[in-house]
């Protein structure tokens, strides 16, 4: 029996089961993934809707099948996805390195919990972020989106596909077990605009599968489609082929990143809240900024002035509105599930115009509203 | 204004869903609500809670200092969260299973023994919507016909007829039973 693709209407759903719509939506008909919590409600659910839509649900040997699978899927000409927790996160670097190399659309949802290792199977963190910039080998650049709640954890995902199809990189959705696990009100729209693939120009004798576009990305043709292309991890030149020169290196790995980087104002979203007047600016993201919104107002009462940039995008870190915040405020408080990921971005950024302190946590649970304002008031003391 | 209600007792006693229930009801009747999880990694067993927060603006934080009720089916359970509860604030304990009264003087014990009365309905596991019936009585915010509406949607498919009844009775045993100790 087909059913509907888009599920419009009022829900009763947890971040988990928004992801899965948000991916249906957005046209998703492939996603492979292993088994773990806090990111199981995502595959239990596509599993059960997948193939109701005329998709396909592959539960994989492990993490590493499951982001091959993925990147096979979209040179397929599918939208693909996978979704993970930490411990699946590492055991797919490698293969998101395929994928940033070899260009390939995709989304990965990794639901942090407590870590390292196994960690805290069934409790929050937000240990994941530097391994979301950094945890593949190489030089590379990557999209990485933060939804503090289910409604945005649908919206980002929809939003997370349109970037991997405009970018052709792996998008990744860096949430965390509270957003994950959290059942709230969540509205799916009427219609989901489905985000086109950039497809080749030119006749099959004319294309060169990597050869890019004015905006440095190039149309991509997908297997069994009349064109010929080449797949490779390898350094590689216009057609695909191995090149083993410094010169081709250094060419397509500062493609990779321009790609992104000369256009990150198409994908920086934040909310500025309570920023205008701001003395004290927190910074944070997920569900810890939605923690964090509470301590303003507690703030207020006491007179100080705080505000709070909530970091949508958190990759490629927002330099720009960070910079441009520091020059507005006496002090900067970074709320985060860590000992200090992000926090070492904000303060690159600052580059020590005003205090930074963190409030952190190991992760477990998530923060009270009176230690994000106790980290207000210590800034406020600063000079 | 915010209401916050903690459900805890037992991996296997259904409070998870209880308290999905709950929130599912309040999102019916146009509040603005959440309901967060916490459990460990064991499949069976342990211990389980849930918060459920039922607010007239956006929820921030999903979890709560004070809850305004509590349910505890289990001793454990009790002992962990009584001290937690708001002043004036409601405790549905499961009197078949825990030993002792509440000690607060500041709290309305709700003393319901949900064993025993689901034993009563012929299906045992309508534990969780017997302590759900006490603690909408205790609340006072929600009608028992939306929080049964809600238990209607949350079976779902599953939910077949006979199910539907038993838990329908359920909740009206514990919205009877708790309306003993209340004024």
């Amino acid at each position: 029996m087909p059913g509907k693709a888009i599920l419009s209407g009022v829900h009763f759903m947890n971040g988990d089961e928004a992801i899965a719509e948000g991916a249906i939506a957005a046209g998703c008909r492939f996603f492979a993934a292993y088994p773990i919590t806090p990111q199981s409600e995502i595959a239990e659910r596509l599993a059960w809707r997948l193939p109701r839509v005329g998709g396909m649900f592959i539960q994989m040997e492990d993490e590493l099948g499951a982001m091959a699978a993925v990147v096979g899927a979209a040179w397929g000409g599918a939208k693909a996805m996978t979704a993970t927790s930490g411990p699946g996160f590492s055991l797919m670097m490698e293969n998101i390195g395929l994928a940033v190399m070899t260009e390939t659309p995709c989304v990965v949802v990794d639901v942090q919990r407590g870590a390292p290792s196994t960690g805290l199977p069934t409790a929050v963190g937000q240990g994941d972020m530097m391994q979301a910039r950094w945890g593949s080998h190489g030089h590379y650049e990557i999209i990485a989106l933060c939804p503090a709640s289910p409604q945005e954890a649908f919206d980002l995902t929809v939003r997370a596909f349109a970037l991997s199809e405009r970018f052709r990189v792996p998008v990744l959705i860096m949430t965390d077990e509270v957003v994950g696990h959290m059942y709230e009100r969540v509205e799916i729209p009427a219609e989901v605009p489905e985000a086109p693939r950039r497809r080749p120009q030119v006749p099959p004798d004319r294309f060169l599968p990597f050869e890019p576009d004015p905006d440095l990305v190039p149309p991509m043709a997908c297997a069994g489609e009349g064109y010929r292309i080449h797949v490779t991890g390898l350094t590689h030149d216009e057609r695909g082929y191995p090149d083993m020169s410094a010169e081709a290196h250094d060419r397509l790995v500062r493609r990779l990143c321009d790609k992104i980087l000369r256009f990150r104002d198409e994908f920086t979203v934040y909310e500025a809240v309570d920023l205008d007047d701001a003395e004290i600016a927190v910074v944070s993201y997920g569900i810890s900024a939605r923690v964090a919104h509470g301590a303003l107002a507690l703030a207020r009462e006491q007179g100080i002035k705080a505000g709070m940039l909530r970091l949508i995008t958190a990759w490629p870190f927002p330099d720009p509105v960070v910079r441009s915040l520091a020059d507005r405020v006496r002090g900067v408080v970074v709320v985060e599930l860590n000992l200090g990921q992000m926090s070492r971005e904000v303060e690159r950024v600052v580059r020590g115009k005003v205090p930074v302190i963190g409030v952190y946590h190991a992760g477990g649970r998530i923060h009270t509203p009176e230690e994000v304002l106790s980290g207000i008031e210590e800034v406020q003391r600063c000079r | 204004m915010e209401t916050g209600v903690i459900f805890a007792g037992f991996g296997g006693q259904g409070i998870l869903l209880a308290g999905k229930v709950l929130a599912r009801a309040g999102m019916d009747q146009g509040l603005e609500v959440t309901w967060l999880p916490s459990y460990g990694p064991e499949m069976r067993g342990g211990t389980a809670n849930c918060t459920v927060i039922l607010a007239d603006e956006p929820v921030g934080s999903p979890i709560v200092d004070a809850p305004r009720a509590l349910v505890a089916l289990n001793g454990p359970s009790l002992d962990r969260f009584e001290p937690k509860v708001a002043p004036g604030g409601a405790v549905v304990v499961n009197s078949s299973l825990v030993p002792r009264p509440v000690r607060r003087k500041d709290v309305r014990e709700i003393p319901v023994p949900v064993n025993d009365i689901a034993r009563e309905l012929g299906e045992p596991r309508t534990i969780n919507m017997v302590a759900l019936g006490a603690a909408v009585r205790a609340l006072g915010i929600l009608p028992l016909q939306a929080v049964i509406q809600a238990m209607v949607e949350e079976l779902g498919e599953r939910g077949r007829k006979r199910l539907v009844e038993v838990n329908r009775e359920a909740l009206a045993r514990g919205y009877a039973e708790a309306g003993r100790f209340l004024a």
